[in-house]
């Protein structure tokens, strides 16, 4: 275990080692600034949300497809109550929205055995649908300025502090130093990136994220720690099984879609009120079915798919934030590759290692002689590197036994 | 002592298109073990899962210690004191044994699982019933026996007072069967009832003390165990005499059909799963494989077929294929009957006659110009059910419906109506009853005699020994002795099997 934690220390010195040597080679300095890792965390939770909410109903055996249609309703949940009750309101009726679009996905998949996809999908085209007549209904002829068919007038923003003394957070109203952020400017190669990178992960950062990013933890725990997290993962892997022992496998199934229903939904109130101020239609932008995708390359288990979102919402922030950097982390990759080959080399891989050393060697040149990258190639960057990272990182995807196979009780084997 | 455990009263359990229970009635008293026997399809695991709430009767009374009981769960039927070791078994791969012992009555402390005190005691019950296994091991990782093992204690930790086990010595060899045994008198001893399904007429009558004979779904007689023989049973069972093999009259011949030479499968420690095995199989012969399950014989197949990547060479009918496609292993002739039907040998959830079709999809009848002869498929289907005397309603009766031993007849039906030329063959004969195993051995020396070689693991001993032209014990992935099983006994064979020879 201490083995383990230290290997995984060790593996995140080195790598901020890299970004500040290139850093330092390229002059980027949106690549370790305080900014891109604020705004970073900001694009990574709704996503690693939306993966939380799946890796609940997978591991009970559901799939969920509908996370985005899930998310659409948590939106709009959030402008409409932010406005009116306060942001903590819109945030509690996200999750509520959420929860019953999920219900829907689980009557219709677990009692009435209709085909997962197919329900899924039916909840992403439906949730569209039903906020743009909500809004019609309740936003077109009101004289709410910002309100209308397609958005919801802005909501306050909820409060954001950061770790006393280290990034200036605020105790009981007085403002302490802010001893990374000081560092972070001095410019000592290494330290003050390391320093930037810090604050920006612990500094500002709204109530809402701190709570989200505490669901981690928790639900790992409870998955792999609790009697019924057990029992919720019995119902994925051997639900007759499970039904023999005398687990209730439709009841499990169902708690676990509804959870994932409220994270979805908490995903969506996240995009409404934390990362922007209001709800606007088509705010999700396709974030269910990248959480989805981050869970799946995450081998279903909470900590790989954070580490997915995260590495998405880095280079989604990087790609937002300045092209140029794009181009400076394309060494970042480069040298990420190289290392990966010499790693697999010596495990014996020797072709995965071969192949490795090549597309390294192929980013490389991308790098020295493509000076500056085509804008679109720009916006694909968190995509592609996302995927490309997973697929090596990942060994071997072990997904749930019996997910996406429909329930009968009293089935014979 | 002697107060009745469990009785069942005329209990009726119908399924669309066959009665599987019309009538059984049973009575288990406590501190005794009562054998439930009957053939294929009789209706016993049917009746057991009516009692363990998995089933419900259509019609009829169970009784839990003189009270009347109605279950509508496993749930309501474990809290009731009554466990069930399923025939085939009910377990999460992807757990650990630890997880899937406690399921469903975890130990908490501080609403976490206490794995402490779980680990702790599922260890202290291995000890006592001499069921040796590691909680920590992944159950995708184990084999058969050590898979039953977990079901039992899986059993045992809930506390049940009344255990049914269908058909658990199916998959052990004899060193297992006494051990489990062992672990059923300590459990009677304790004043537990055990009811025990088993088509392994001697053992029943081994360690039964009474015994519940069913013939198509009706009870027709309870017996003393020591007032019958194995051949009263038989009778009783199916009208019929118990079966006796006649001595081999042909030889094999000269052509060897099979070569393998320093066949290794590496494994993720240090040790080979299978380290250096050679032998040759010739037309018409029939080569044994005695040894404890887990020694390497599932591994010897899949090497083999192709499924596990192996150093060595395969010689097969003149050609090396160690480098083969499985595809074109199986093309090429070879037949495989794998050790765990429900898993490696059929879907569950289809028809029988799209199962006719696994592994034959490439060729006649199934397949003319690599488009699919449906029509073909399911008047071959029926053909099957018909000399294997798979007793289902047809052709479009899915897999799940059949009981296990018609299940095992379907498959070796399959698998013999290519006529292959080499035919892998684990536990041909696992759950079917004497009748069904006598025509199995039938079939098997009839295509022997006509030339084809046989490679036959079996965890039964006489089975073994009545078929094989030559024993191969397998140890630790090593042959660690060859045996004529004319001048061998089963005792000789069982020392071999777990001792190394010097
Ligand atoms: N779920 C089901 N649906 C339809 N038919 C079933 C189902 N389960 C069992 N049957 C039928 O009920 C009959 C009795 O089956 P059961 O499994 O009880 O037999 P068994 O005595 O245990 O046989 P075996 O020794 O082969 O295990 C069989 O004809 C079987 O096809
Ligand atoms: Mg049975």
């Amino acid at each position: 275990m201490k083995s383990r934690s230290m290997r995984w220390s060790a593996y995140g010195i080195l790598g901020v080692l890299v970004f500040s040597l290139v850093r330092a080679i390229t002059g980027s300095s949106d690549l370790t600034s305080v900014g891109t890792f604020n705004a970073a965390l900001l694009l990574a939770i709704p996503i690693a949300l939306a993966g939380l909410g799946g890796l609940f109903s997978e591991r009970a055996g559901v799939v969920n497809i509908g996370l985005e249609g899930m998310m659409v309703m948590g939106t709009w949940a959030a402008g409409f109550w932010g406005y009116q009750r306060g942001p903590w309101m819109g945030i509690v009726m996200a999750v509520i929205f959420g929860t019953i679009a999920a219900a829907v996905h689980a009557v219709a998949t677990i009692s009435f055995g209709v085909d997962h996809v197919v329900s899924g999908v039916a909840i992403n085209l439906i949730a569209p649908g039903i906020v743009r007549y909500l809004s019609v209904i309740v936003y077109q002829d009101s004289n709410i300025p910002g309100a209308g068919p397609t958005q919801s007038p802005s909501v306050q923003s909820i409060g954001s502090n950061g770790l006393p003394f280290l990034s200036g957070g605020h105790v009981l109203g007085w403002q302490s130093p802010d001893l990374l952020g000081s560092i972070g400017a001095k410019g000592w190669f290494f330290i003050s990136d390391i320093s930037r990178i810090l604050r920006g992960l612990t500094g500002d950062v709204s109530y809402v994220t701190m709570l989200c990013l505490l669901l981690f933890p928790l639900s790992w725990y409870l998955l792999w720690r609790t009697k019924f997290g057990l029992r919720l993962r019995s119902a994925g892997e051997a639900p007759v099984a499970a039904e023999s022992l005398g687990v209730n496998v439709y009841r499990v199934k169902y708690i676990g879609v509804l959870i994932s229903g409220a994270l979805a939904g908490l995903a969506g109130g996240f995009l409404a009120i934390v990362a922007s101020s209001n709800y606007q239609e088509g705010q999700t932008g396709g974030r269910g079915f990248i959480g989805l995708a981050a869970m799946l390359f995450g081998n279903w288990r909470p900590g790989g798919l954070l580490m997915g979102s995260a590495l998405f919402g880095f280079s989604d922030a990087l790609q937002l934030r300045a092209s140029d950097a794009v181009h400076s982390a394309l060494l970042v990759i480069a040298i990420g590759f190289a290392v990966y080959a010499v790693a697999q080399w010596r495990q014996g891989r020797r072709v995965g290692g071969a192949v490795t050393l090549a597309l390294g060697l192929g980013v490389f040149a991308l790098f020295t002689y493509v000076k500056e990258l085509p804008g679109p190639f720009v916006t694909m960057t968190p995509y592609v590197t996302t995927l490309v990272v997973l697929s090596l990182a990942t060994q071997r995807l072990r997904m749930p036994a019996k997910d996406g196979v429909p329930y009968r009780k009293g089935g014979d084997s | 002592m002697n107060e009745l455990a469990v009785e069942l009263r005329h209990i009726v359990k119908k399924f669309p298109g066959v009665v599987a229970n019309k009538d059984v009635s049973l009575k288990a008293r406590r501190g005794e073990v009562h054998a439930l026997v009957g053939e294929n399809g009789a209706g016993k695991s049917t009746v057991m899962k009516v009692l363990y709430g998995m089933q419900r009767p259509d019609a009829g009374e169970i009784l839990v210690d003189g009270q009347q009981v109605r279950f509508r769960t496993p749930a309501e039927a474990i809290a009731a004191g009554i466990g069930m070791v399923h025939q085939h078994f009910m377990l999460a791969d992807n757990f650990t044994v630890l997880e899937n012992v406690i399921l469903g009555s975890e130990p908490t402390k501080h609403g976490r699982i206490d794995t402490a005190a779980a680990r702790a005691r599922i260890l202290e019950m291995a000890a006592a019933y001499g069921l040796d296994i590691d909680p920590d091991a992944m159950v995708e990782n184990l084999g058969v026996g050590e898979r039953q093992r977990v079901e039992i204690l899986k059993v045992l930790y809930r506390g049940a007072k009344i255990l049914i086990f269908d058909e658990p010595t199916a998959v052990l060899v004899p060193q297992e069967v006494d051990e489990l045994f062992a672990a059923l008198q300590g459990l009677r001893a304790e004043g537990l009832s055990v009811i025990f399904i088993s088509h392994k007429l001697d053992e029943v009558l081994r360690v039964a003390d009474n015994v519940t004979v069913l013939r198509h779904g009706q009870t027709v007689a309870e017996v003393a165990a020591d007032s019958v023989t194995a051949q009263d049973l038989a009778e009783l069972m199916v009208g019929a005499e118990l079966p006796t093999a006649p001595p081999r009259s042909t030889v094999p011949h000269e052509r060897v059909v099979l070569s393998l030479q320093g066949i290794t499968v590496g494994g993720q420690g240090t040790r080979d799963l299978l380290h250096d095995v050679s032998f040759e199989i010739r037309a018409g012969e029939v080569v044994g494989i005695a040894g404890v399950e887990g020694n390497g014989q599932h591994e010897l197949i899949d090497a083999i077929i192709g499924l596990a990547p192996c150093q060595g060479t395969i010689v097969y009918n003149g050609t090396d294929i160690s480098r083969f496609s499985v595809a074109r292993r199986r093309d090429s002739g070879m037949g495989l009957i794998p050790e765990d039907r429900q898993r490696e040998a059929l879907l569950m959830g289809s028809a029988l006659w799209e199962n006719r079709m696994l592994g034959h999809q490439r060729s006649a009848p199934v397949a003319r110009h690599g488009v699919l002869q449906l029509k073909a498929v399911k008047a071959d289907a029926a053909v099957i059910m018909r000399e294997y005397d798979v007793r289902a309603p047809g052709p479009e009766t899915p897999a799940h419906a059949l009981s296990g031993g018609n299940q095992q007849k379907f498959i070796v039906g399959r698998e013999m109506s290519r006529q292959p030329s080499l035919l892998l063959a684990s536990h041909p004969t696992r759950g079917v009853d004497v009748g069904a195993q006598a025509a199995i051995w039938e079939e098997l020396r009839k295509a022997r005699d006509a030339g084809m070689a046989i490679l036959l693991i079996s965890a039964d001993l006489e089975e073994l020994m009545a078929m094989s032209d030559v024993i191969k014990v397998m140890l630790r992935g090593r042959i660690s002795g060859t045996f004529d099983p004319q001048r061998t006994t089963l005792e000789q064979l069982g020392v071999a099997m777990t001792v190394a020879s010097a």
